[in-house]
């Protein structure tokens, strides 16, 4: 193996090309270096010019000819030409193409809209003569841990970091910033670790310490803060699309904040990266699977889900494994290879039929609920089951015997015989499981379409048939019960169109059985059981309003079957309704019975009753007088007591998971044409791109494998695009800017030896982010003052070569979270379900429905953002204006937008207001009581820093005349300072808010110095 | 040549209302048209380009502005533009098989019978379009509109179908048609932003429909809501009057200009900045708002009336805001989904609606307006020619969800008057003529803004994004 594709002095030549693109004339008068690098130099000419028609893209590519593989590029074209001869230019049909002056033969052809400038062709012509070594994109070849830099001046590195830093700024002729002054650095690292600000007792409690270990010992103190997981899962949650709707039109809430507070438990308690990524795409595979495991699949549960009426299921449940592919592509291979779900990638060496492949690791599972098993729960659980217990016992004694028996004769006088029935075939038209239970009844799992037609073959074994009878059960694994399958709306409930049947003889020939005179136990109004045999698919039978009970109909034949034994009964269940309502749970039996109608009896009582009363075990004896007391007139006020106990019965929190289909029930996933789910074509088996190592042995190719092997050691992606995404979240911009797209259309990093460093360090360091972030907040490089000094602006002002520390606006949710830190109102409680802080009336009325948002009181008004409850069609208002994502995408990076609305909403906001109040309410009460005192109190809640002089002197200036103006109107003065603002000092109060409502809206406010 | 970074950052930077206002479209319009702005997006890595490069003639836009009336929920075309003869004659019957074919349907099922026009059709104008009499008022202006009868779509589902159209993709993430239009020539108001959305009621995609998608958020559409403040938080807080309000700018100004002599990080400008058009956006949100000085004429013209939420009130806000240099207005209209009583339905909302455009269309013109000025309406896709009629839902005489055949109509902004473009099949169920696919006509409406569909371009995880994704041909008969 080659000890490394890109030479150090590579790397220099090629920051001078990098830097030149950001037209930066005093980096860019340096030469270009005189070896050709490949990846750096000739790649990117061939990928951005040339790959459209000759690059991995086998259905556009032209004369046979393509440049992403290195013995594919030498070998003779269509035209017997090669187009690179390795060391004679003068043979390449590339570059007399390329130099050609004739139109017709000029590549890139003219109407491509491309074109290559002179010095891209000299480069081309140059490395054709220097032998077109055409070495791996820098990103495919595993990290090598590089050699520590040797640097000039000793006393500024801290650690390992700061030599690649420096040695590079020094080559530039520049030199670090000083150190940031301690009040800056502390707040710095607060908001980078923890997100939230130092209170100034412990920023001057550091800034008073002089011993050597103090920083280290204050980072130590913020990586063990809860408060360190709740910064982190924020932005982890970005790239896990992380919502509580569901996306599109109807946009309902979803329960999966369980999801989001696992991650922030698992960073917390620094779970290993490669752990931490195993449970997230496979926590259900794991062999120690449990609730916490299988919570963490909710990662790939965060995709949207359509519920609109008329949409096909099948199609968005595509689409969803498609964003689960890109997604997974993104957030741990840094590869773009959504691009290749409608053809060959473009540019990467990506298949179609790859993409497929991928796709097929995660197309294989179900997407249950989960319940969160909560101990405060179980107990007033079992506390309420314990009195129903009760009542039920009390109840049995209040049975009346006499009444008990006279009910029994007489219910028995119409009971009928039924035999239920074990299917010996079964099928759901739309990919439903559909399981034979031992009480021969079948349970739905797994999809869940709008529309399912069931067929169930039944082997008869009764000389003669006159009625089949179709129950619907209630079943745990149901909404609210069952006994159908419908999540929304009538939560349990089904619409069955048509029932039918007919007998199969040999050949599978059909003979129609025709139906009459159907009857049902219950059905929902406009409903019946005789409108499923009414040859209209539009009308039928609904339970809604008794979900959790069993039904039943009963379909007499029209003609008794005679000789019916060893005849083949198929019976057909047609749901084509919206909404997924089907069955989920039913059972069909057969009868004799001269004139069969539907019992409003459960099937067991009705069976007992057909036994005569002396012939009665004394267990049927008990089922019947249990039935019994649950219908008896005389107990009706204790039945509904305890109907309502059952009511209040609490319910566990649930979660989205995967789990993993059984092998009968596997998927099969095709290539789609185009990447249209309408176009299936050949079936393809999970795999891994060629290009990256194979999977590990020859395990199951489940999501199980595909997450081991992103983790495993030969991946050259993943180690390096987790912490490239780190030091973007610390000094605002990757070492690799496209922190998503480490792919041949990327950017090269800046610094690539210090990139391949941290990712050594990181899997040597066991993939612990704790370490890694404590290795990055402790280097010298980010202790770095932040002021833009000159002439570093001009020469830097992207700060790429971080000759000064990072700057930059903080994010959306921690802008609101400083607020409420700083004026004293932040609530501290770690996860739960999410929450309604203030938004501006109606910011929901412009999505579908005008969704309520029921606003918090107490402290929940005051949790972290990321407790926000966020809908993705009308995201919380403030936080999309400071650049959140919606939850509807994977998001790698987020802007940093500096906007008009941004002020709006910090300088009218009610929560911004709010928190102007809370200040003022807080400095009234401290212990400084001049004026000056507390304009420096308010300063410091709010930037940490001492202010200056005149800063004090312009804020105490505006409190004064604050508030006089406050003093002549009392009405406005009140409106200011707000709620519950003291009505003795309401002028004082106001005034103060007034000054509050200034700090928060500082440019330092939002900013990390 | 600038980064793609660089060059963000001064869109971001001046983007809005901004400093530079024109300024700004200048800037992206030169280098869509110039330069190539594929080269300019492919940042660090690219090689300068070369200045001598033959650089292709700029078209000058025909269209300055855009009014885009979506009405959501998608109005039947078959009753109010698109008049079918055999579906009178056949009503009642069901559909042939062979048409059908395999489409998908939201509710009705593939053998679903024909329903006849609700409504009466006749002639108007010079050019002779035939109109439902459901639409008096656009039949008033027939020979300013160019009407596309054969419009066509991917999607048969609301949210999808809304995205589809808004952003050239069924999912969300992707910019839409305002942002890209923002993106590439700016904004010309110092006051407002370049993007204003009048939303009325809800809408089925929610904020996607008008979000930026991966562009940045300050291409956003800027909500201006009818129901407390226009823009959110655009009023100060209880008890801040406006001189407390400029006061206390005043003060963040001075004390962020000093933080800018210390830190000299160009940022803390832009927030200077930013805080000063918020002081303006501000001040002129409740003049803009403020219709009632419009004159009695001009009200009854829309049919508008101060205070109340309405479409003719929106209509007229439109002409408002485009009179003030807004780029894009979107005004949806959610309220054509007449899965049943289809007949009902569309005289509700008719009239609710024809009036205040024709209105829009009458006002532009008068004011010199309508020639500059793009007018686009339609929904997100069409109606069956069967009749919707499920009685387990309670629905009868209405109409299902079409993504073959709709109609829409173009007026203003360099569009021929009086073009009645394509033609359906017999039943209205397929495009028969010249048919006008959504991403046909997104490539017309960035064409008439002077913008190639095809090299409005920006760089996302790897690939150079368009509005109109890979297809798009600019439908020259409207023009």
């Amino acid at each position: 193996m080659r000890p490394s594709l890109r030479p150090l002095i590579g790397c220099f030549t090629f920051a001078c090309l990098a830097i030149r693109g950001l037209a930066l004339p005093v980096l860019a008068a340096e030469p270009v270096g005189e070896t050709i690098d490949y990846n750096r130099d000739i790649r990117p000419i061939l990928s951005n010019n040339c790959y459209q028609c000759h690059g991995p893209d086998d259905k556009e590519r032209h004369a046979g000819l393509r440049f992403d593989l290195a013995d594919a590029a030498i070998r003779p074209a269509d035209s017997g030409k090669a187009a690179i001869v390795p060391g004679q230019p003068e043979k390449s049909e590339l570059v007399r193409r390329i130099l050609s002056t004739d139109e017709t033969e000029r590549m890139p052809p003219p109407d491509s809209n491309k074109k290559l400038n002179d010095e891209q062709k000299r480069l081309l012509e140059r490395w054709v003569a220097a032998g077109a070594a055409m070495p791996t994109h820098w990103s495919l070849v595993a990290p090598v841990r590089p050699e520590l830099p040797v640097v000039v001046d000793h006393s500024w590195a801290r650690n390992e970091i700061d030599l690649f830093i420096q040695q590079r700024l020094e080559r530039e002729g520049l030199t670090p910033s000083p150190e940031a002054d301690r009040l800056t650095l502390v707040r710095r690292v607060y908001l980078d670790l923890i997100g939230l600000p130092p209170t100034p007792q412990e920023a001057d409690d550091f800034a008073a310490d002089p011993r050597p270990e103090a920083y280290a010992e204050l980072v130590n103190r913020l990586l063990d803060s809860p408060h360190y997981g709740e910064r982190w899962a924020r932005r982890w949650l970005d790239l896990a699309r992380y919502s509580d709707t569901n996306g599109y039109e109807k946009d309902r809430a979803r329960s999966v904040w369980p999801y989001r507070d696992w991650v922030i438990r698992a960073l917390n308690a620094d779970m290993p990266f490669d752990r931490f990524t195993i449970e997230q795409l496979a926590g259900d595979l794991v062999d120690d699977a449990n609730v916490d495991s299988r919570t963490a699949t909710g990662f790939h549960r965060n995709t949207m889900l359509n519920e609109e009426g008329g949409i096909d299921v099948e199609e968005f449940r595509f689409y969803s494994i498609v964003d689960r592919t890109n997604t997974t592509g993104a957030v741990w291979l840094g590869l773009t290879i959504g691009c290749a779900q409608c053809h060959n990638h473009k540019f990467d060496p990506i298949t179609q039929r790859e993409y497929y492949q991928l796709f097929a690791f995660l197309n294989n599972a179900d997407e249950p609920q989960l319940a969160i098993p909560r101990p405060e729960i179980s107990v007033k659980h079992a506390a309420i089951v314990t009195q129903i217990d009760a009542l039920v016992d009390a109840r049995r004694a209040q049975l009346d015997e006499e009444k008990f028996t006279r009910w029994a004769r007489q219910s028995g006088k119409t009971a009928q015989s039924w035999t239920s029935v074990r299917p010996s075939a079964l099928k759901s038209s739309n990919h439903a499981t559909l399981t034979v239970l031992t009480d021969n009844s079948v349970l739905a799992s797994g999809d869940l379409p709008n529309q399912d037609t069931y067929t169930v073959d039944l082997i008869v074994d009764l000389p003669r048939v006159t009625a089949i009878r179709l129950e619907v059960l209630p079943d745990e694994s149901l909404p609210e019960g069952g006994p159908g399958r419908a999540p929304l709306y009538s939560e349990g409930d089904f619409m069955l169109g048509e029932f039918s049947a007919s007998t199969i003889c040999a050949g599978e020939t059909a003979t129609p059985l025709p139906l009459t005179n159907a009857t049902h136990s219950y059905a929902a109004e406009k409903t019946s059981a005789a409108a499923t045999i009414d040859d209209d698919l539009d009308t039928g039978w609904s339970i809604k309003g008794r979900a959790g009970e069993a039904h039943q109909a009963v379909f007499p034949l029209a003609k008794p079957l005679e000789a019916a034994q060893r005849t083949r009964l198929r019976v057909t269940l047609d749901h084509r309704f919206i909404h997924n309502m089907i069955i989920g749970r039913f059972r069909l039996s057969l009868s004799d019975a001269a004139t069969p109608v539907a019992s409003p009896l459960p099937a067991e009582v009705e069976a007992i009753l057909t036994v005569e009363p002396t012939q009665r075990t004394a267990e049927q004896q008990a089922t019947l007088k249990d039935h019994y007391l649950t219908i008896a007139p005389e107990l009706a006020e204790q039945n509904k007591q305890i109907a309502e106990l059952r009511k209040t019965l609490p319910k566990q929190p649930t979660t989205l998971v995967l789990a993993e289909r059984d092998a009968a029930h596997a998927r099969t996933t095709h290539r789609a044409h185009r990447g249209e789910f309408l176009s299936p074509r050949e079936p393809v088996e999970p795999g891994v791109p060629q290009v990256l190592p194979g999977l590990p042995g020859v395990a199951n190719s489940n999501r199980l494998a595909l997450a081991r092997w992103l983790v495993s050691p030969q991946n050259p992606l993943v180690a390096r695009v987790t912490m490239n995404r780190h030091w973007q979240h610390l000094f605002g911009r990757g070492l690799v800017r496209t922190s998503e797209d480490f792919g041949l259309r990327g950017e090269p990093p800046s610094h690539p030896e210090l990139l391949d460093y941290l990712a050594t360090e990181f899997v040597a360091r066991g993939w612990s982010l704790k370490q890694m972030h404590r290795l990055m907040v402790t280097s010298a490089t980010y202790r770095q003052a932040s002021l833009v000094r000159t002439p570093l602006g001009e020469r830097d002002p992207q700060n790429v070569l971080l000759a000064r520390g990072p700057r930059f606006r903080i994010e959306a949710e921690t802008v609101r979270d400083v607020a409420l830190s700083a004026s004293g109102l932040l609530s501290s409680t770690v996860g739960g379900p999410s929450v309604f802080p203030p938004q501006p009336a109606g910011v929901n009325d412009l999505a579908w429905g005008s969704a309520a948002w029921p606003t918090s009181q107490g402290p929940d008004r005051f949790r972290r953002g990321l407790y926000t409850y966020l809908k993705r069609t009308s995201p919380y208002a403030a936080f999309t204006t400071f650049d959140a994502p919606s939850g509807e995408n994977c998001a790698v990076r987020r802007e940093r937008s500096n906007t008009p609305l941004q002020a709006l909403t910090l300088l009218n906001d009610t929560v911004f207001v709010e928190a102007a109040q809370a200040l003022a309410r807080r400095v009234v009460q401290s212990d400084s009581s001049d004026p000056t005192g507390r304009v420096r109190q308010i300063f410091r809640w709010c930037l940490t820093r001492n202010p200056g002089d005149d800063e004090v002197r312009d804020l105490t200036q505006f409190y004064e005349d604050r508030r006089t103006q406050c003093q002549q109107n009392p009405v406005d003065a009140k409106a200011i300072a707000g709620e519950g603002a003291d009505p003795e000092r309401l002028t004082e109060l106001a005034a103060w808010t007034l000054v509050g409502r200034t700090i928060l809206n500082l440019d330092e406010f939002v900013t990390k110095e | 040549m600038r980064s793609e970074e660089e060059h963000l950052r001064q869109i971001t930077r001046r983007h809005f209302y901004s400093q530079c206002g024109v300024g700004l479209g200048k800037i992206a319009l030169a280098s869509l048209l110039g330069g190539d702005l594929v080269a300019l997006a492919s940042a660090a890595t690219a090689t300068p380009p070369n200045p001598l490069l033959p650089k292709p003639a700029p078209f000058a836009p025909k269209a300055k502005r855009v009014i885009y009336l979506f009405m959501a929920g998608a109005p039947s075309q078959l009753d109010l533009f698109d008049f079918k003869p055999a579906l009178v004659k056949h009503d009642g019957q069901p559909i042939p098989a062979d048409i059908v074919r395999d489409q998908r349907y939201a509710f009705i099922r593939r053998d679903a019978k024909l329903l006849a026009p609700r409504f009466k059709f006749a002639r108007h104008g010079q050019c002779g379009a035939e109109l439902s009499e459901m639409l008096p008022g656009l039949a008033s202006v027939a020979d300013e509109v160019a009407i596309i009868r054969a419009m066509h779509t991917d999607q048969f589902n609301h949210a999808p179908g809304q995205l589809f159209m808004n952003t050239g993709s069924s999912l969300p993430g992707r910019p839409c048609l305002g942002s890209w239009v923002s993106y590439g020539i700016g904004s010309e108001s110092e006051q407002l932003p370049a993007f204003v959305v009048l939303p009325s009621g809800s809408n089925s995609a929610g904020v996607a429909n008008w979000s930026s998608g991966f562009l940045p958020t300050t291409f956003a559409g800027v909500p201006l809501r009818s129901k407390g403040d226009p823009i959110l938080n655009v009023s100060s807080p209880p008890g801040v009057d406006n001189a407390t309000q400029r006061q206390t700018i005043d003060l963040i100004s001075r004390l962020n200009t000093r933080r800018l002599e210390i830190v000299s990080d160009p940022e803390i400008a832009t927030r200077i900045g930013a805080y000063e058009m918020a002081y303006r956006l501000q001040s002129s949100a409740p003049e803009l708002m403020n219709i009632g000085n419009e004159s009695k004429e001009t009200l009854e013209l829309y049919g508008a009336e101060p205070g109340k939420a309405s479409f003719a009130n929106n209509c007229l806000l439109a002409r408002r805001l485009v009179e003030r240099g807004v780029r894009f207005v979107n005004i949806y209209h959610e309220a054509w989904d007449h899965h049943s009583d289809v007949e009902g339905g569309l005289r509700t909302q008719c009239g609710l609606t024809d009036k205040p455009c024709a209105a829009l269309i009458k006002d532009l013109r008068q004011r010199g307006l309508l020639d500059d000025t793009l007018v686009v309406w339609g929904g997100e896709f069409g109606r069956t020619p069967m009749v919707e009629s499920n009685a387990s839902l309670g629905r009868k005489l209405g109409r299902d969800h079409h993504p073959q055949a709709f109609t829409m109509w173009l007026a203003g902004g360099g569009v021929k008057g009086g073009v009645s473009l394509g033609q359906t099949d017999e039943l209205g169920f397929h495009t028969a003529q010249d048919p006008v696919h959504v991403h046909d006509l997104q490539a017309t409406i960035l064409h008439l803004l002077g913008i190639d569909h095809k090299r409005l371009t920006y760089k996302f995880q790897g690939r150079d994004f368009r509005l109109t994704d890979v297809s798009g041909n600019v439908v020259s008969q409207l023009l």
